[in-house]
């Protein structure tokens, strides 16, 4: 079931930059003023660091994200992962985090080439070590 | 694509439960009618129909009177219908298994909670219904029917009580524990759908009610067994102390209009409303000194007779949802599954990959869940048998209670919602296969 929002062609090719171009290091999706469709809010720049983009993730409203997560492996490869975050924070409006859950299915199809998916409600579980840890695993 | 003006749609939202009947306008955040699903019916006696139930097919409901009634059965609905005592009248209820059995008794209902209470014509505006998660096609296929064919409505969608209920807490994937009034699910879904493999319910409300019906009819060393006699039954009553037999003459013109059934609704709302006033839930797992220490509570029963309640009878009761005795599961094989056995076995029908996922996202609602100390115990349990647990579960009752209804509220206000909607004209374009097509 979804809410039957559209997603603007400007997420994709955001998306895209951030994939193939390394452009960015991560993407904030909100949904625009009327609630019809889904909008990139902020894009980071490579030089971005994890704190930054937990930093832009609002206190109390609800936002999609994709991070390009990169770690080094024990054995010294380097791995980079893009992880997709659905954020709702516990005291958001209730009409937005039903937006947002329902709207999310929407964007996540369209965005190809995610390796892992985080849901987070407030800050511990969007915190760098929580989602290493899921990233990492099976890699 | 369709173009929508904004969020103004006015659609109606209707929660079929098997205690009330919750309706409303989407966008608002608590239905406007709140209705008994139970009704009270008379049969004429014109015709007996050798005790079996007919309704009649409830054929022309636009009216505005609540009794949609043929000749042979005059129902009564909402708040003044069950609870009024009228002679010869029996009750009924459409619900079974959280399911709509009876589809007679459904177009009265609806029509009694849109246009006696809210006052509002179901055709002017689209209908969202809930269904449970287990429903089957032909159930909802037929809710569709009931809608557009008799109610004339110009659009209508159904939705599922579990993804609502996720949702409404603002997740896409979620294990969502819903504890009504008959029927406790556990409902794994994720990104929006339910995993069917993982859905989980049974009928452990019932056994907490029967339990504490039990304890407190049946006679202990200190007490006698209590009289369950609802207050329509009772004429006068003089006060007395506690634990004192009580002294109460009954109305007893009423004696030989009162049927079986009625009886058994009212003895049940007896127990329900102990349980709701003084039952709990201890926070960390059966104990007798710990439910002694939480100390005695007075209630007093419609015959006047009142008593102080020990922590052990309190407690006792809502200790069925998690956990029960080995005397009893000897008795009884076929005993409902308690909380924590019904996750365990949902989570283990579940990918491993989507178990974590499910687990940091627990979602609790139902108006059963609102015991005392219910939330922490679950807590408490969950987090004993599996790591990294996370439990959602709203502090406001209402939001609790009314969960689903509040999904579904917000759900059909959205103007994008619009494009999902049935309309009547695809209705009668496909007829019945396009709610199946629609509505995942």
């Amino acid at each position: 079931m979804s809410s039957g929002v559209g997603v603007n062609p400007e997420c994709l090719s955001a998306y895209q930059e951030l994939k193939l171009g390394k452009k960015s290091k991560y993407i904030i999706f909100t949904l625009s003023k009327d609630n019809t469709e889904i909008v990139v809010e902020k894009t980071g720049p490579t030089s971005a660091t994890y704190d930054d983009f937990v930093g832009d993730l609002p206190e109390n409203e609800p936002r999609w994200a994709v991070y390009d997560f990169d770690y080094e492996k024990e054995d010294g490869g380097k791995r980079t992962k893009i992880t997709f975050f659905s954020w709702s924070p516990d005291d958001a409006k209730i009409k937005q985090k039903m937006l947002f859950a329902s709207s999310k299915d929407a964007l996540r199809r369209s965005l190809v080439g995610i390796a892992a998916e985080i849901q987070g409600t407030d800050y511990s579980e969007v915190a760098h070590e929580s989602v290493f840890e899921k990233v990492s695993r099976g890699a | 694509m369709v173009n929508y003006g904004g969020d103004e749609v006015s659609a109606l939202v209707l929660d079929f439960g098997t205690s009330s009947l919750r309706a409303g306008y989407a966008g608002d955040d608590t239905p406007k009618a709140i209705i008994p699903t139970s009704f009270g019916f008379i049969e004429e006696p014109a015709e007996a129909n050798g005790g079996d139930v007919t309704m009649g097919e409830a054929g022309a409901t636009e009216g505005e009177q609540p009794q949609a009634s043929k000749p042979k059965v005059k129902l009564y609905i909402g708040q003044n219908g069950p609870s009024l005592w009228r002679s010869g009248m029996q009750i009924g209820n459409p619900m079974q298994d959280s399911l709509i059995q009876n589809f007679d008794a459904i177009p009265p209902l609806i029509s009694h909670a849109l246009s006696e209470v809210m006052r509002c014509n179901a055709s002017e505006h689209p209908v969202l219904v809930t269904e449970a998660a287990w429903n089957s096609p032909a159930n909802r296929e037929r809710m569709a029917e009931i809608m557009f064919e008799e109610f004339q409505v110009p659009a209508f969608y159904i939705a599922n009580t579990g993804v609502l209920n996720a949702f409404a807490a603002g997740k896409g994937s979620a294990l969502v524990i819903d504890v009504g009034h008959s029927t406790a699910s556990v409902i794994p879904v994720v990104d929006g759908f339910v995993l069917r493999k993982g859905l989980m319910h049974c009928a452990l409300p019932q056994l907490v009610h029967a339990h504490a019906k039990h304890l407190l009819t049946s006679p202990t060393p200190t007490r006698q067994g209590i009289q369950l006699i609802p207050h329509q039954l009772i004429a006068s009553r003089t006060p007395v102390d506690a634990g004192v037999p009580p002294r109460f003459t009954l109305r007893e013109d009423r004696r030989a209009g009162t049927t079986d059934s009625w009886r058994a609704w009212a003895e049940n709302r007896e127990v329900e409303e102990w349980i709701q006033s003084i039952g709990g839930v201890l926070p960390q797992g059966w104990n007798d000194s710990a439910a002694t220490s939480q100390g005695s509570r007075h209630y007093e029963f419609p015959t006047g007779y009142n008593n102080y309640f020990t922590g052990v009878e309190r407690y006792a009761v809502g200790e069925q949802y998690f956990a029960h005795s080995a005397q009893l599961m000897a008795s009884n094989p076929n005993l409902p599954k308690t909380i924590p056995s019904l996750v365990t076995s949902s989570i283990g029908q579940c990918d491993l990959d989507l178990r974590q996922v499910l687990l940091g996202n627990v979602v609790l609602t139902g108006g059963g869940s609102l015991f005392a100390g219910f939330a922490d115990r679950l807590a408490n349990d969950m987090g004993r048998a599996f790591q990294h647990v996370k439990i959602h579960a709203p502090g406001n009752p209402t939001e609790r209670r009314y969960g689903g209804w509040l999904g579904g509220s917000i759900l059909a206000s959205l103007g994008t919602f619009h494009q999902l909607w049935i309309s009547k004209e695809e209705w009668q374009e496909h007829g019945r296969a396009i709610v199946g097509q629609r509505c995942k």
